[in-house]
């Protein structure tokens, strides 16, 4: 089956999911809408899927690839114009999810985090390394979570994260993939998204918070939070050491002394040379 | 910034920014205004853009004030990205919140 996949590039109605990535790679339950679309189609028997309507494609490209993940073969309608091949097609436009048909996404903020929460349970028992720890309560591979913390469920803690001591997550809350969740902080009916870091005794409510980016799922207001020790990205160590070790190479490049060998030490027992 | 007197109360207004660039001048402006009979400080924050920590911290300073005094710092109608910010450190719930539209 040939699919002809619709995207929305913006929707007036969630502006500020798509001012930092295009719209379809926001995240979701540790993927992006779009991969959730292309496993449901793929579900559903699709084999080609031509996307259309988004741009960059480079960067979804980079995201879905060729399909390979899902056993389909994805074509960019910026690559070639649609064949004769595509004149049967199915048409989906990406305003709901292929698993949730009747749950719009893009309706308004609430929409989008609906559709997560009705999506939460039939993905977490798909991903691998995704354990059910209590009721409703899923936590990915590699996630800490402190003895003291309280987790209730529905609530979905992606892979890599941690949940710091006397920290509260949940009823509805969704903490994607690496995010660090700090000591004594309260997450309720709030999306926390990839590698976000929320600080030490911060309160989420009804919010998507995304780096230092926090958006309240009711009113829509925006608002970038400046001090890093409340909401921020969370920082690469990786990067950081990296960042670190160029620097050493660099001062050593420029440092004289480095090439030459180091004086020769006397052996025990014998007379250096004079 | 604004100050007005109103009975026991000093009212605070036409603040764009609450930050470490003026969050020290609101609190000494703030507090040289601050008469004996004052109780009471409205903190106008309808027009206010950027909240920081600098400035909350100075918001907390005069609640402090004022509450050996028996009254407290007010928020008055507070944008909604101040209001998020309030909420996100649970401010709002140590400053009494007023919205007047």
């Amino acid at each position: 089956m040939n699919v002809i996949l619709q995207c929305p590039v913006e929707v007036s109605a969630v502006p500020a999911l798509a001012n930092q990535r295009p719209l379809v790679l926001v995240p979701f339950l540790g993927q992006t809408v779009l991969e959730h679309a292309l496993a449901g189609l793929a579900a559903e028997g699709a084999k080609r899927v031509r996307i259309e309507g988004t741009e960059p494609v480079e960067e979804i490209r980079q995201v879905v690839g060729q399909g390979e993940a899902w056993g389909i073969k994805i074509v960019f309608s910026q690559d070639a114009p649609p064949a004769g091949e595509w004149s049967d097609a199915r048409v989906v436009k990406l305003n709901a999810l292929p698993q949730l048909p009747q749950q719009p996404l893009w309706g308004s903020y609430r929409d989008w985090y609906a559709a997560q929460l009705a999506l939460l349970p039939v993905v977490a028992a798909q991903r691998v390394g995704m354990r059910e720890v209590a009721p409703g309560v899923f936590v990915g591979h590699r996630t800490q979570v402190a003895g003291d913390a309280t987790l209730i469920g529905p609530c979905w803690i992606g892979a890599n994260v941690f949940i710091g001591p006397k920290a509260t997550v949940g009823p509805g809350s969704i903490i994607e993939d690496g995010s660090y969740i700090d000591g004594g902080a309260e997450i309720v009916g709030s999306v926390v998204g990839p590698q976000t870091y929320v600080g030490a005794f911060t309160e989420l409510r009804d919010s998507f918070a995304w780096g230092n980016r926090l958006l309240h799922l009711g009113t829509g207001s925006l608002t970038e939070v400046t001090d890093c020790f409340l909401l921020g990205p969370v920082q690469s160590e990786s990067k950081l050491v990296d960042g670190l070790r160029s620097a050493v190479r660099f001062l050593g490049r420029q440092l004289p002394f480095k090439s030459s060998p180091p004086a020769p030490r006397p052996m025990p027992g014998t007379q250096s040379p004079s | 910034m604004k100050i007005q007197y109103r009975d026991k109360t000093l009212a605070l207004s036409d603040i764009s920014e609450l930050n470490a660039s003026n969050s020290g001048a609101m609190r000494d402006d703030a507090r040289a205004a601050l008469r004996t009979e004052i109780t009471t400080i409205d903190v106008d924050l309808s027009q206010t853009r950027l909240v920081d920590s600098s400035g909350l911290g100075a918001l907390i300073a005069r609640n402090k004030t004022m509450s050996t005094r028996g009254g407290g710092v007010r928020i008055i109608n507070p944008t909604p990205s101040v209001q998020q910010i309030l909420e996100l450190t649970r401010l709002h719930r140590v400053f009494e919140i007023v919205k007047t539209s």
